[in-house]
């Protein structure tokens, strides 16, 4: 086995056992990048030696007091809203395309503190306001959409081109992508990981996560981020608790809701039945199914649209009306749209995410669940050029629209939302089950996911491209 | 179309009015864009309110330290 292939638990264990440097490690990464990149195009920029400069630290450090953490010496890749000193936060636009930022965002700068190996940043839908992100490719598939709007990041976990990645998560935008890749998804809650430092998409949906390969690298990743930032308004201190899941697969005690609505409405047959199988290992690992209806779902879409579409063109107010014509059309026409949306509107909205936020929680407090299990995408990645998917009953839906439809609800609410790859469809395609908790309920969705993916055949899918 | 929609003159008088004027060629793809919006939020006017506050609250005091989602 080749460093790049190491989760970040294994590659952890191999350098706090002194069986592998971090010069190695990174090393190895950044060839792997310069193999895959061609073909993948999952990165925007590769900061070489600076990654070098940092393993060798990383190297002394550990020889002379040993490895601090599990992220010591490990490569990542930031997704490119995220800002690193000295360095470009290039969001995937020629808007910034003189950027500089000035100072660490909090997740960089926590990252950093915790010995983690920045590589470099990965490719973003323009701004973060799209779900497929055309610069890179799917990893299994280089024809078919890497999906968004972390999708450079999503292609490179999965291309083991960074042991770990971070993304964000504005109506899907790290599940989505990490389903589409087969690797491992966390929105944590709303104002768990501060996003200071992080280029806005909406305010009031915007969350940092991490993807990763597995479902402990994800807890890993996830324990070095948390904690309260002042910088970030929605910040909240972290209830204390360990993240990482233990090594038992006994779900005994662990209630999982079922929707019986909205989830399993309008989803690809073998996208159904995959998660359903996975459902199926939840209760056979000792978690008892229990039905759950899911409230105001017909408000989802308007409410998460009510918010993050004005917001997103109050926070590109200025460069909208000074370089219009550096931005991608499809975003640029949002942006001018999004102007013309009233405070009445956007109230609404703000108004609606209070309802269907305790409704939702009044749904998981009287059926008593834990976890939400539901397929985390309607579909597996389409094609490039696909616009828009036409369902069993003739309904014609956006692309864009669908892959974005149950995995805002998570966005609306604040709860946290997981995705673990539960298999691949006929076509080779990997699909992802989603598993949603209760606001800072982190640990049940993380042993939950981890409890499957022990026991699963889908488990570390390594896509052929 | 209906009699309801936003015309492409309509969008550019907003879109003014709002401090972003808007060139000619822009307009028709603004006004299509904005009523697919406008068909998309206008659901939420189904809902009564009450006295619902938006989500957005201000927290005096600034840092606060166990919220709630």
């Amino acid at each position: 086995m080749e460093p790049y292939e190491l989760t970040v638990a294994g590659a952890a264990e191999a350098v706090r056992a002194r069986r592998l440097s971090p010069v190695e490690l990174v090393e190895s990464v950044l060839d792997r990048i310069e193999q895959v990149q061609p073909r993948l195009g999952a990165y925007v920029s590769v900061t070489a030696d600076r990654a070098r400069r940092s393993a060798r630290r990383a190297a002394e450090e550990i020889a002379a007091g040993g490895a601090t953490g599990p992220l010591h010496g490990i490569p990542a890749g930031l997704k490119d809203l995220i800002d690193v000193a000295g360095t470009a936060t290039s969001a995937s636009s020629r808007v910034r395309v003189d950027h500089r930022a000035r100072a660490d965002s909090t997740v960089a700068a926590r990252l950093s503190a915790a010995g983690a190996v920045f590589v470099g940043k990965t490719h973003t839908h323009e701004f973060a306001y799209g779900l497929t992100t055309p610069q890179t490719a799917n990893a299994w598939d280089r024809s078919r959409v890497a999906g968004g709007s972390s999708g450079g990041s999503a292609v490179a976990v999965a291309a083991r081109a960074a042991t770990f990645a971070l993304g964000t998560d504005t109506g899907g935008s790290i599940r989505v992508p990490a389903s589409l890749n087969g690797v491992v998804g966390l929105k944590p809650t709303y104002g768990l990981v501060p996003r200071h430092g992080v280029t806005s998409l909406s305010w009031s949906l915007d969350h940092v996560g991490p993807i990763t390969r597995t479902v402990e690298d994800a807890a890993l990743v996830l324990a070095s981020l948390v904690g309260h930032d002042p910088r970030d308004p929605a910040s909240v201190a972290p209830p204390p608790g360990d993240y990482r899941p233990g090594p038992g697969t006994d779900l005994t005690g662990l209630r999982v809701g079922v929707p019986g609505n909205y989830y399993f409405d309008h989803v690809h047959p073998d996208v159904e039945a995959a998660v359903r199988g996975a459902i199926a290992r939840l209760e056979a690992l000792g978690a008892r199914l229990v039905d759950v209806e899911i409230p105001m779902t017909r408000y989802i879409r308007a409410t998460q649209w009510g918010l993050m579409v004005p917001e997103a063109s109050a926070y590109h107010e200025r460069t909208l009306r000074a370089v219009p014509d550096l931005y991608s059309a499809d975003v640029r026409v949002l942006l001018e749209a999004g102007e013309l949306v009233t405070a009445g509107d956007y109230l609404r909205a703000q108004r609606a995410r209070t309802l269907v936020r305790r409704a939702w929680l009044d749904m998981m407090d009287m059926d008593a669940v834990d976890v939400i299990a539901a397929p985390t995408v309607p579909m597996t990645a389409v094609d490039a050029g696909q616009t828009a998917v036409t369902w069993g009953d003739g309904t014609v839906e956006s692309v864009s629209d669908a892959y974005v439809r149950l995995s805002a609800p998570a966005n609306v609410t604040g709860v946290p939302s997981l995705t673990v790859p539960v298999g691949l469809d006929p076509q080779g395609l990997p699909i992802g089950m989603q598993l949603m908790g209760r606001p800072f309920g982190e640990a049940a969705v993380l042993r939950a996911g981890h409890a499957y993916e022990r026991t699963g055949t889908a488990r570390d899918l390594v896509p052929a491209a | 179309m209906s009699a309801d929609d936003l015309t492409p003159p309509e969008a550019a008088r907003w879109a003014a009015r709002s401090g972003l004027p808007l060139a000619p060629e822009r307009h028709a793809g603004v006004a299509a864009t904005a009523e697919h919006i406008h068909s998309v939020v206008s659901v939420l006017r189904e809902l009564d309110f009450g006295d619902t506050p938006p989500s957005a609250a201000y927290r005096a005091g600034g840092e606060q330290h166990h919220g709630t989602v």
